[in-house]
């Protein structure tokens, strides 16, 4: 009984830490900042080899002061509609706390008002799939204020697509291989064994 | 009857030489104690060797969910994908546990284990090289087929231990091989945890972490071939050189066993608790996850803590029976397995209704001991259903677990025609219809849930013996079945046992 207390306590106090975080709505975000990717359509880009060349900044045409809150902003990767069907664990909500469409940070940098540019490397945890790139501004308390992408609202424009690594190695290929056949001529090398012996018995 | 071994003196059989037991046995040398800390060979070794290995498949056929955020990933999973391969890996053992009941009847259960535990062990191997969704979805369905190593596990507990004990021992082997299925919702996470701090990345970890269960099941097989035995006496090879057991023919076993309404009914309210267990096993984290909006890993522990209750759970289920059976007989642990059943069935209708997340806690927690227990209690029946076709019945009881588990995933649980809650709500109310029928069990000899043993004077004798003809038991095939009869007596309930006479020894 004790270690149900202890769990329902730890749950309890996880679902407390999830409420004090301000509940900051997507859809109440200004779209200040300009996001710009050197990727071409129908490009597939290799996980762990290629890089992608991003580029953001506020978008000049708005008027002076519009980025005064800005402290940090947060480079994002971020999965376009056709990757997050029938796959609910990437699915996009409103509160940026639920929201699961940007799931890889590329890089987080102290606000620049002149425009910033960086050549990623694709790190090679990221899955296949087709992605865009999104900015997100915070304020001095880390909560999102702005944001920009590299594709339009409806998410169709400049996507890109990147193919992961398997993740296989030759060393694991055969090693599966030789403990699978290990196990098989095991077990017949048990028969075998079994056999004889009763033969054996048998003759006494 | 019981043989007092308790002062270790020699226990005549019919064979000729003398036998030492550590354990009390009866006269087929099944023990009549179940005592869980020994290790003393035959009875406890076989008992642990049949809930490790057991143990062992569940961790391997279970060993992709925990992980399935990193391999959704990899190798690029649709939810689809993620629910086709669930079905697939529990609906494998489904013939394949018919199958390994005939094969435990015909070549004992220590080779027929071992063998379906080495088979698959490569199928849990290359699913460190697996490459797509098709690919996935096979080696899931493959690693599948062991777990139909519960019937090996459960015809071992009934052919080393007597009557009295045979619901416990079953109970807690087979309850502590389940508990796989929670274990490995922390020791898989936990050796990918370890390979990636060594230095893996994260799509390379996981496929080194796939060894770990791979070897496991390889070596718990290995120590089933050196140190098990089928009977007590010997193996199933040994004792039909020396003739003390009569090789028994596949048709004729099979026969016997699929014509017994008795495991069909068995099967069917099986597939209500044992089923609907699976089936909560691979969609209870998602439920928590979506509903209350945990973190992933909070909803694991909640889905670990479900199967870690099989611990305690399904054991008590057999121990119920047992004690039941002591002062009731067969039809206490009739009443016993019904009460239980409709119990779960009635919390889980219950799970569905609740909206907050410690109510939902409390009454999973119940639902699962109740559950499960039923699923310890069911093999408190089965092994008195048939003493030839042991095998078959446990197999069919058995695979019907599994049918009831894709049935239910596939009716409530597949696409959106549900919510999960509706779907749990709904699972209930079909539990408590497909668990009326065992008020249609009736045993000539010992009766039924409604009504008392038969009016024309039958016994034990005659309800076992019915499954060999004339001509086999002119051979003398049916020795077994008749100690057997003998020591079923205590099902008659504490009444019955001693007021009535026992029909002398029919050679």
């Amino acid at each position: 009984m004790a270690a149900r207390g202890l769990l329902l306590a730890s749950i309890y106090l996880s679902l407390l830490m999830h409420e004090c975080y301000g509940v900051t709505l997507f859809s109440s975000l200004q779209k200040t900042l300009q996001v710009t990717t050197t990727t071409k359509r129908g490009q597939v880009l290799k996980a762990g080899e290629d890089k992608v060349t991003i580029t953001w900044g506020l978008n000049q045409s708005l008027a002076a002061g519009t980025d005064s809150a800005y402290k940090t902003v947060k480079v994002q990767l971020c999965f376009a509609p056709v990757s997050q069907k029938d796959r609910a664990w990437r699915k996009t909500e409103d509160h940026l706390n639920k929201d699961k469409t940007c799931s890889f940070k590329i890089v987080e940098k102290p606000y620049n008002k002149s425009l910033q540019t960086l050549d990623w490397i694709i790190e090679s945890d990221v899955p296949t799939a087709t992605y865009f790139v999104r900015a997100y501004a915070l304020n001095a308390e880390r909560h999102e204020v702005a944001y920009g992408q590299s594709t339009n609202d409806q998410k169709t424009t400049n996507l890109f697509d990147i193919q992961a690594i398997t993740g296989r190695h030759a060393s694991l290929d055969i090693a599966s291989v030789c403990f699978s056949v290990f196990s098989i001529v095991a077990l017949f090398g048990f028969f075998f064994h079994e056999k004889r012996k009763a033969r054996m018995s048998q003759q006494k | 009857m019981e043989v007092e071994g308790r002062d270790m003196a020699s226990i005549r059989g019919d064979t000729d030489e003398p036998r030492k037991f550590d354990l009390p046995v009866d006269s087929e040398h099944k023990a009549t104690e179940f005592r869980v800390l020994s290790t003393a060979a035959p009875h406890m070794r076989a008992f642990h060797l049949s809930w490790v290995s057991f143990f062992s498949c569940f961790v391997s056929t279970f060993a992709a969910p925990p992980l399935l955020p990193i391999i959704r990933d990899n190798l690029n999973l649709t939810a689809t994908d993620i629910g086709n391969a669930g079905i697939a890996s529990v609906s494998g053992a489904v013939f394949a546990r018919i199958a390994m009941g005939t094969t435990c009847d015909l070549f004992g259960p220590r080779l027929a284990s071992a063998s379906l535990i080495l088979i698959t062990a490569p199928a849990v191997y290359f699913t460190s090289i697996a490459s797509s969704p098709i690919s996935f979805l096979l080696l899931r369905f493959c690693t599948g087929f062991s777990i139909a190593t519960f019937v090996s596990t459960q015809f071992w507990m009934s052919s080393m231990f007597s009557g009295p004990v045979v619901g416990t021992a079953n109970g807690v082997a087979g309850g502590w091989g389940n508990l796989g299925g929670g274990a490995t919702q922390l020791i898989m996470p936990l050796v990918f945890g370890v390979i990636r701090d060594i230095g893996a990345i994260k799509f390379t970890a996981w496929r080194i972490a796939f060894f770990i269960p791979a070897l496991f099941q390889t070596l718990a097989a290995f120590a089933v071939l050196i140190f098990g035995q089928d009977l007590p006496d010997g193996n199933f090879s040994g004792l039909q050189n020396s003739g003390d057991k009569q090789k028994d023919e596949f048709s004729r076993v099979f026969y016997h066993g699929a014509t017994n309404y008795r495991g069909w009914i068995l099967a069917l309210t099986y597939g209500y608790c044992f089923g609907v267990e699976l089936t909560v096993d691979n969609i209870i984290a998602e439920y928590f996850y979506d509903r209350f909006n945990l973190e992933l890993h909070t909803a694991g522990m909640i889905a670990a803590s479900f199967g870690l209750a099989n611990i305690v759970s399904r054991p008590a289920g057999g121990m119920i029976s047992d004690i039941t059976a002591k002062r009731f007989g067969m039809r206490g642990r009739l009443w016993a397995l019904w009460v239980m059943q409709t119990l779960g069935g009635v919390f889980c209708v219950i799970l569905g209704q609740v909206g907050s997340l410690t109510a939902s806690i409390i009454v999973m927690i119940i639902f699962s001991m109740f559950v499960q227990a039923a699923c310890g209690l069911t093999f408190g029946v089965v092994p008195f259903v048939s003493r030839r076709s042991l095998g078959v019945i446990s197999g069919m009881t058995g695979g019907g677990g599994n049918v009831g588990a894709v049935l239910t995933q596939l009716i409530f649980f597949k696409g959106s025609k549900y919510s999960k809650e509706t779907g749990i709500t709904l699972m209930g109310v079909m539990i408590i219809c497909c668990t009326l029928p065992i008020m249609l069990i009736y045993f000539p000899q010992w009766g039924g849930m409604f009504c008392g043993p038969s009016k024309n004077i039958t016994t034990e004798e005659d309800y076992y013996l019915s499954e060999w003809n004339s001509k086999e038991k002119q051979k003398g095939f049916h020795q077994s079945s008749l100690k057997f009869a003998d020591n079923s007596r205590s099902e008659r309930g504490r009444s019955r046992v001693n007021t009535t006479t026992i029909p002398p020894n029919q050679v």
